[in-house]
């Protein structure tokens, strides 16, 4: 066993007799709030490939339990700033000049520093024509964001350690497939650590956004832009976690929030992308009363007959309709056993009822993560599409909520799932489907 | 009497008709009365204002029927294909950018390792 994967697995013990001892030797009925924490701590410990793999669990309420999940999405990517003569390093390898030769000025000191990348701000010397939207004059603000020397490389070689663990221990972790989970891992850190994906993301949300001046997407200067550095415009506004300053500046964060949660779900049912690691840190709200997404690291992709699905699901919530919810979520690839139909659909009614009681929440968080724990409990799998995108709406709607307490994400939903249903109701497959049952409906009726 | 019996499955056939006609007109009187915001009233109110939906999509059809301009794509859907066509066009550009940077990259680091000349 090499030194780092004695440290793994060191580090990952400590963690797990700690948390059996502060959960009373898992007899505490918060015991699993205390692994999670546990487990948080132990990924922070590990560094960059941990704290990723902690994002990454974060936005898999379908593998994952509802403890484990809030403590992951609760863990803060900023690790100590690498010194600017490293990151300046980097530069000079990507372009073979020094920043001050690319850029009129450029900031040593980093505006944040995160496992993969250090991001420092910069003036632009000369105009730039990004794929869309207006020319930035010279001048302009800029962030350069720089993938940290040797990150790569640790968190390349994190993952062939935790592959040869899960090769050798993986049999004790019941309930989800490790190897699947590091597959996926692997696939994510690869996407993350070019960031001319990210880039090309960020130029796709500007032209599905380039009719909506409430949404603000920074543009990029491809001239400046390699696998390791990517350069963009500089976004000024406000963290949706300092919104008491953005108040006091006359933000009106009510209609901010329903012009988000909209925006959000015109990302899903109309333009099939949508950007699915929206936290707090994520997303700016700016001085022009516009919000701004930041980050498209993780983005999910739908095709339109899962946006008819979705909007099926939806509409099945809005109706408190447990069949037509559960028959779409198997287009969406919940397959539930013959033998479990009935229970599912009985819990997921009593799911649906409770969300109409007086009294009861309507947040969708509450179907959401509820369905998911429901589905888990009865051993049915859950396509990892269908998980990252409840989690996106559930954060969707707790950073809405963040802004405007009484919000109804369902309510945002609706002229979306209405168009999205119409238009499917003309398709010939939709009528041959539906038509039989209306023939019989129509003869039952006239021989009623 | 055969004669008779045709007559009258043709007469249900046409009552059928007008029944279902007049339910229709029914619905789309009462979904242009409640507006889109009625839809939210439940499953009834949902199928009134979709018929008002479709009545209004089928006085739209009939327009452009008369017009003669139903078979070509509207000016709405060619704007909205040449507008990605104009997207993927400048998404090229984007790439031509990182490309010429990358050669003047291979270009810094050459002039930066040939020998001094003196």
């Amino acid at each position: 066993m090499s030194a780092r994967s004695r440290r793994i697995t060191g580090v990952l013990a400590k963690h797990w007799v700690l948390g059996a001892f502060r959960s009373g030797l898992g007899l505490s009925p918060r015991r699993c709030t205390i692994f999670a924490r546990e487990w948080r701590a132990a990924f922070a410990e590990l560094g960059p490939a941990f704290i990723k793999l902690g994002q990454l669990i974060s936005v898999r309420p379908d593998e994952f339990g509802r403890e484990l999940v809030a403590e992951m999405t609760a863990m803060q990517d900023a690790v100590p700033a690498l010194p600017a003569e490293a990151i300046r390093s980097v530069i000079f390898d990507e372009f073979g000049r020094t920043p001050e030769a690319l850029f009129a000025t450029f900031d040593d000191t980093p505006i944040a520093s995160a496992s993969i990348a250090q991001v420092h701000g910069a003036t632009l010397r000369a105009d730039v024509r990004p794929v869309w939207g207006a020319v930035m004059p010279a001048g302009t603000q800029v962030v350069v964001k720089v993938v940290r020397p040797g990150a790569a490389d640790a968190i390349l070689a994190d993952m062939v350690e935790a592959r040869r663990l899960v090769g050798r221990f993986g049999g004790l972790l019941r309930g989800f497939d490790a190897m699947k989970l590091i597959g996926e891992f692997d696939a994510s850190v690869r996407r993350e650590l070019d960031l001319r994906t990210e880039a090309r993301i960020a130029d796709r949300f500007a032209f599905d956004f380039r009719e909506d001046p409430q949404i603000e997407i920074p543009r990029i200067c491809w001239s400046f832009t390699t696998r390791r550095v990517v350069t963009m415009e500089r976004v000024i506004g406000w963290r949706l976690t300092d919104l008491d300053e953005a108040a006091r500046a006359g933000i009106d964060s009510k209609a901010l929030a329903i012009y988000g949660a909209t925006a959000f779900m015109r990302q899903v049912m109309v333009y099939g992308r949508y950007h699915a690691d929206l936290h707090p840190a994520n997303l700016f709200v700016t001085p022009r009363n516009t919000i701004a997404y930041l980050d498209f690291g993780i983005v999910g992709h739908l095709t339109k007959d899962e946006r008819e699905s979705i909007a099926q699901v939806l509409a099945g919530l809005a109706y408190r309709d447990a069949d037509r919810a559960l028959r779409y979520s198997r287009r969406l690839g919940v397959e539930v056993p013959p033998d479990k139909v009935d229970v599912v659909r009985r819990e997921l009614g009593t799911l649906l009822d409770s969300m109409f009681d007086p009294g009861g929440s309507k947040e969708f968080r509450h179907f959401g993560l509820g369905f998911i724990s429901l589905l888990r409990r009865h051993h049915i799998d859950i396509p990892s599409g269908y998980g990252l995108l409840v989690k996106s709406l559930a954060t969707v709607e707790g950073c809405a909520r963040g802004l405007y307490p009484d919000i109804d994400i369902i309510d945002t939903a609706r002229p979306f799932v209405t168009r999205l249903l119409s238009d499917s109701f003309g398709k010939p497959e939709r009528i041959e489907e539906r038509l039989n049952a209306a023939i019989h409906a129509a003869l039952r009726e006239l021989v009623a | 009497m055969a004669t008779d019996d045709v007559m009258r499955f043709f007469a249900l056939w046409m009552l059928t008709h007008e029944t279902a006609d007049e339910g229709l007109k029914a619905a789309v009187a009462r979904g242009e009365d409640s507006g889109p915001a009625g839809m939210e009233g439940g499953p009834d109110a949902f199928v009134d204002g979709l018929a008002a939906m479709v009545a209004a999509e089928k006085d739209k059809l009939k327009a452009e029927l008369a017009a003669g301009s139903v078979e070509r794509p509207s000016a709405d859907e060619q704007k909205l294909a040449l507008e990605e066509l104009r997207f993927e066009v400048a998404e090229m550009r984007g790439r031509m950018d990182a490309l010429t940077g990358a050669v003047e990259t291979v270009l810094a680091k050459l002039d930066a390792s040939a020998p001094v000349k003196g």
